[in-house]
């Protein structure tokens, strides 16, 4: 039968191994179900090789990736779980349905672990919506379809990082991480142990959309894509509603043997999986799956991608209950097979056997060693003289960039305190922090810097994580656990290649050394649009949870307190390669990127932790977009006041006042504090850098350079400039 | 004092209404399913917020026609306390036992956000502990919440002090800066004729917790609180 | 011209799904086999013949995003005025 009829995304090495493995040639439905499973999205055959470099196994950790979601250990019986997903290809084209759907996926990973989504946060990429139409209109939908289903389900998204770029313009990237609360006795895997254990399919409908799904994620953006119909799949936040509600109570009856969602690839990963992980087979009557249309193919329900979808695995004897569950909740479900000793992945159709495959075939893609290439722009550029910059007009502008500006347009149309669990909202501070039920606090955020990975892969991503770690560490949380997401364009492009093997050994150094496990993560590659051949700049993210053990020294952002002293944590070095500072100039592809230091990073957060603990911190705020200049006015705008600072004062190797205010130096922290002695003896004692550099003083932000002033921002003048600024572009 | 909060396929803050409630002292708030026969034998009930059936076709549409809403309709003519937060308020204008109709924002979008609130009715049993004319602040969180009631529904709703909050700045003047879904006369809660019957878009059970309030405002506690005000 | 926009033929439409099921089904009215839901648009256009206002109108839904043809489809034809 020729192939080409199939339209299966295999290369030729790859349909070779097949029939060798297999030891015949495959059929129709066969090749369609290794298809899904061997596409990128599903088998990671192209990363797999060097995500065994992240460092896995901490103290907390409970399970590390390789499974739905990551799980961590948060104390008195209670576990946290991370997941990461991407919907870039769907939200190009569809930005509504695409990211709806993507919140969809993440929410299906967590419960199926058996534990109850309790927090979303979305990580965007977009073009220049200061410049597109289409720029904005992916914004706008993309952000309308991550509400409408958060909000639905009733998942408050609490926090997010949104970045603007030429490059994204065609491929936008929506991230969206899901973090997931339980008990560790409820844990339910994604496999299927027990020969006679029953399947059965729970959930929506199975119909033609999301066919393809998972190679159309695995393949580069072409003109063809706004046609390409069933490739979207439409969102049910209801049935999404009700399965978690459902699900949540049947997991306390503990029956639930095996749980996995359906996602990329539908029913052919999620069975080919379960009888993998637990060294199994099943044995499925297709005839039984719930179809939505009468007229569908054995091969067209194996891959249908069609949204909210479980399978669950439940012994013979403890179903009932569970389905009794279902039914309550109006939740559709039917029994489809059973699991068998026979390792095969075996499916009938109107009384024949169609498919007999060996699950372990099934989930073992082979892997792609790409070869790399580190493109020539790579090496080190030589540092060209800044201009010497009007210091106000550069900070106020910065501050209205749509990089750096107040997202509030964006969270404000999300609810982000259902539950009652958050502690700290989007915009309050530098993490969102959610309280347990063992009154430990969990803080949440992610990060990423594009612009700094595309100079430098390796300083970039290790950047990502740090930046992550400040984040959690500002608002007094200890970091324990991290899920990377890595998203790069086309493989097959050595030098793309090159750049996605620098993340990861820059993640993986940067994790080991400050003991961060990786818990999980995901890569999604061809992040580039075919005809114009603009890949995206490279974009790893990283998302970090850290724990704050009580609600007793909760800190501010803001300057609040006339007379607090300002100190600066941590050294500013002559690193603005691809800072805003640059983007702001048109030079984005100047200058040194800054480089963390990973054998100090650990000693520094754990020194700022302790200093939050011991009471003697007011407010706490990370440099990062926009270097100390920003931070400085992001504090006066949250306190109202504010602060009167000698630059001349700041610790580091930079002297040029462009690089003392604007470089992104990493490590770096601003405290205000009624206590500077308390203070200066604890970070003193712990070998890190600091210095008193003012005091919050009066209604503008002043800045000097020894006794030369630089400039004067009034607060309101910030105010201005900081709030209102994305509104004004979409409204 | 046995509190029903009433959950339909859909609702999302029915367990932070029964969290809030039981940190209460003298309340006793229950979680009930909308097809269960014992509602009736509560001493007030609460219709929390969410999404009933996904909000599909208007918010409330299709929960105002479940069966629960038929002994509502029973228990608020023999005067039982009502309330509806948010979807509730919408479920509850949709059953008809509230006039009006809660339409999409007036931005098109959801908005999630802590307001001011005047109690304008200090005279059901949800607001007897308040002070006529006193702010209180709460969350809002809802895309459909922009209150609407033709002209002549209007003045009777205002003749009867039917109006139990409105949208306000700090101060309790009810200017339009302080509205921030468009809704008419800044109405953010009404109720019934009867005034036993409460629905309000604001979510008082998200302000009970100094914790999770901004301000620290724990506001949301009056609401509970003054059932059982009334019910000594 | 009346345009309607609803999701494509084929795929999922969740909200008429439940409106039958709860709504619809539960008080009765078990006739009714199938309901889509769509948003709806009366669009006056002023000028020449009805093809004419026809390709006029599903020019503007294309070139101004009123639908997404990735996952809506477009139902336009000619209304009368009043009623």
């Amino acid at each position: 039968m020729s192939l080409d009829v199939l339209q299966l995304g295999l290369t030729k090495g790859e349909i070779e191994s097949v029939r060798q493995g297999l030891g015949r040639e495959p059929n129709e439905v066969e090749w369609s179900i290794i298809d899904a499973e061997w596409s990128e999205h599903s088998s990671y055959k192209s990363s797999k090789a060097l995500l065994r470099l992240f460092p896995t196994k901490g103290k907390r950790v409970v399970l590390g990736p390789g499974y739905d979601a990551g799980v961590v250990d948060v104390g008195n019986g209670y576990v946290v779980t991370l997941h990461i997903e991407s919907h870039n290809h769907p939200s190009a084209v569809d930005p509504y349905g695409g990211a709806s759907t993507g919140i969809g996926g993440v929410l299906r990973d967590i419960l199926s672990m058996g534990t109850r989504p309790v927090a979303l946060v979305d990580i965007l990429r977009f073009g220049r919506i200061d410049k597109s139409a289409h720029a904005r209109w992916l914004f706008r939908n993309v952000v309308r379809g991550i509400a409408d289903y958060g909000n639905c389900v009733g998942v408050p998204t609490v926090a997010g990082d949104i970045e603007f770029d030429e490059s994204f313009e065609r491929n936008c990237l929506v991230d969206v991480a899901c973090v997931g609360l339980g008990r560790k006795s409820d844990l339910i895997l994604g496999e299927a142990k027990t020969p006679g254990d029953v399947l059965v399919l729970i959930g929506g409908s199975t119909g033609r959309d999301g066919i393809r799904g998972a190679t159309f994620a695995s393949k580069n953006l072409s003109n063809k894509a706004e046609e390409d119909r069933s490739s979207v799949q439409v969102p049910d936040p209801f049935m999404k509603k009700l399965l978690i509600d459902s699900l949540i109570e049947a997991v306390g009856t503990k029956l639930i043997r095996g749980m996995k969602d359906l996602g990329g690839g539908g029913l052919s990963t999620a069975l080919s999986e379960i009888a993998s992980n637990g060294g199994t087979g099943v044995d499925v009557d297709l005839g039984h799956v719930r179809c939505r249309e009468g007229d569908m193919s054995p091969t067209e329900i194996m891959i249908s991608e069609s949204q909210e979808r479980m399978l669950l695995v439940l012994s013979p004897g403890g179903a009932e209950p569970i389905l009794s569950i279902l039914r309550k909740y109006d939740v559709p479900y039917s029994a489809i097979g059973r699991v068998t000793g026979d390792g095969n992945l075996t499916l009938k159709w109107k009384g024949k056997v169609v498919a007999r495959l060996p699950a372990q075939l099934v989930v073992k893609a082979p892997l792609i060693p790409w070869p790399s290439k580190k493109p020539s722009a790579q090496e080190p550029r030589a540092r060209r003289p800044l201009p010497t910059p009007d210091v106000g007009r550069s900070i106020i502008s910065l501050l209205a960039s749509p990089n750096i500006t107040s997202k509030r347009w964006v969270y404000r149309q999300y609810d982000h305190e259902v539950g009652v669990r958050t502690v700290i909202k989007p915009g309050q501070a530098d993490a969102a922090l959610l309280r347990l039920p063992n009154g430990s606090l969990l803080a949440v955020k992610g990060d990423g810097n594009s612009a700094h990975s595309s100079l430098d892969p390796y300083n970039g991503a290790a950047g990502c994580v740090a930046e992550a770690c400040r984040n959690v560490v500002s608002v007094g949380a200890e970091p324990i656990a991290l899920v990377d997401h890595l998203q790069f364009g086309d493989p097959s492009d050595p030098e793309v290649y090159w750049s996605f093997g620098e993340s990861i050994r820059g993640m993986a150094d940067y994790c080991a050394a400050v003991e961060l496990p990786v818990v999980g993560g995901k890569v999604s590659f061809y992040n580039e649009d075919s005809s114009t051949k603009l890949a995206i700049k490279p974009s790893p993210i990283a998302l970090v949870v850290g724990l704050v053990r009580d609600e007793k020294h909760l800190v501010s952002m803001g300057f609040e307190s006339e007379g607090d002293s300002v100190i600066v944590i941590g050294e500013t070095r002559a690193e603005l390669g691809g800072s805003e500072y640059h983007r702001l100039l048109g030079s984005l592809d100047r200058g040194v990127v800054p480089r963390p230091s990973p054998y100090t990073d650990g000693v520094l957060y754990k020194a700022v932790v302790d200093l939050i603990r011991s009471g003697a911190a007011k407010a706490v705020h990370d440099c990062a977009k926009g270097g100390l200049a920003v931070a400085l006015a992001e504090m006066a705008v949250a306190g109202g006041r504010g602060a009167r600072i000698d630059l001349r004062k700041v610790p580091g190797s930079e002297g040029r006042p462009a690089g003392i205010l604007f470089s992104e130096s990493h490590g770096r922290f601003v405290l205000a504090t009624g206590d500077p002695k308390g203070a200066s003896r604890l970070l003193s004692e712990r070998g890190i850098a600091h210095a008193p550099v003012g005091e919050v003083k009066g209604e503008a932000l002043r800045l000097d350079a020894g006794s030369k002033p630089m400039t004067v921002l009034d607060v309101t003048a910030l105010k201005r400039s900081y709030e209102g600024s994305i509104g004004r572009l979409m409204d | 004092m046995r509190v029903a909060v009433v959950r339909f396929p859909g609702s999302n803050c029915d367990l932070d209404a029964v969290a809030a409630m039981r940190s209460i002292a003298g309340l006793s708030p229950e979680l009930v399913w909308h097809e269960s026969d014992k509602l009736g034998r509560y001493d007030a009930v609460v219709l929390p917020g969410g999404f009933s059936f996904g909000d599909y076709l208007r918010a409330g549409s299709i929960a105002a026609r479940s069966p629960a809403m038929s002994t509502i309709r029973r228990m608020a003519d023999r005067g039982t306390p009502i309330l509806g937060v948010c979807n509730g308020f919408q479920i509850l204008v949709e059953a008809g036992l509230l006039p009006g109709a809660l339409l999409r924002n007036s931005s098109l979008k959801f908005v999630c956000d802590w307001v001011n609130l005047r109690v304008d009715s200090p005279r059901t049993p949800f607001t007897l502990l308040a002070q006529e004319g006193q702010v209180l602040r709460m969350p809002i969180a809802h895309g459909e919440g922009r209150y609407y009631a033709a002209d002549d529904e209007m003045r009777a709703l205002e003749r009867g002090r039917r109006i139990v909050f409105r949208y306000s700045d700090e101060y309790g003047k009810a200017v339009a800066g302080s509205n921030p879904t468009g809704a008419s006369r800044n109405v953010a809660g009404i109720s019934n004729e009867q005034g036993n019957v409460v629905g309000l878009m604001p979510h008082p059970e998200r302000a009970c917790d100094p914790l999770f309030s901004p301000s620290g405002s724990v506001d949301g506690r009056l609401i509970f609180a003054s059932l059982l005000e009334g019910a000594t | 011209m009346n345009v309607v926009i609803s999701n494509k033929e084929g795929a999922r439409d969740p909200e008429g799904e439940t409106i039958l099921r709860d709504l619809v089904h539960r008080s009765g009215f078990g006739d009714v086999k199938a309901i889509r839901a769509g948003k709806s648009l009366r669009v006056e256009v002023e000028g020449a013949d009805e093809r004419a206002a026809e390709a006029l109108v599903r020019k503007m839904c294309d070139e101004l995003r009123i639908y997404n043809p990735a996952a809506h489809s477009l139902h336009v034809e000619a209304g009368r005025l009043t009623g």
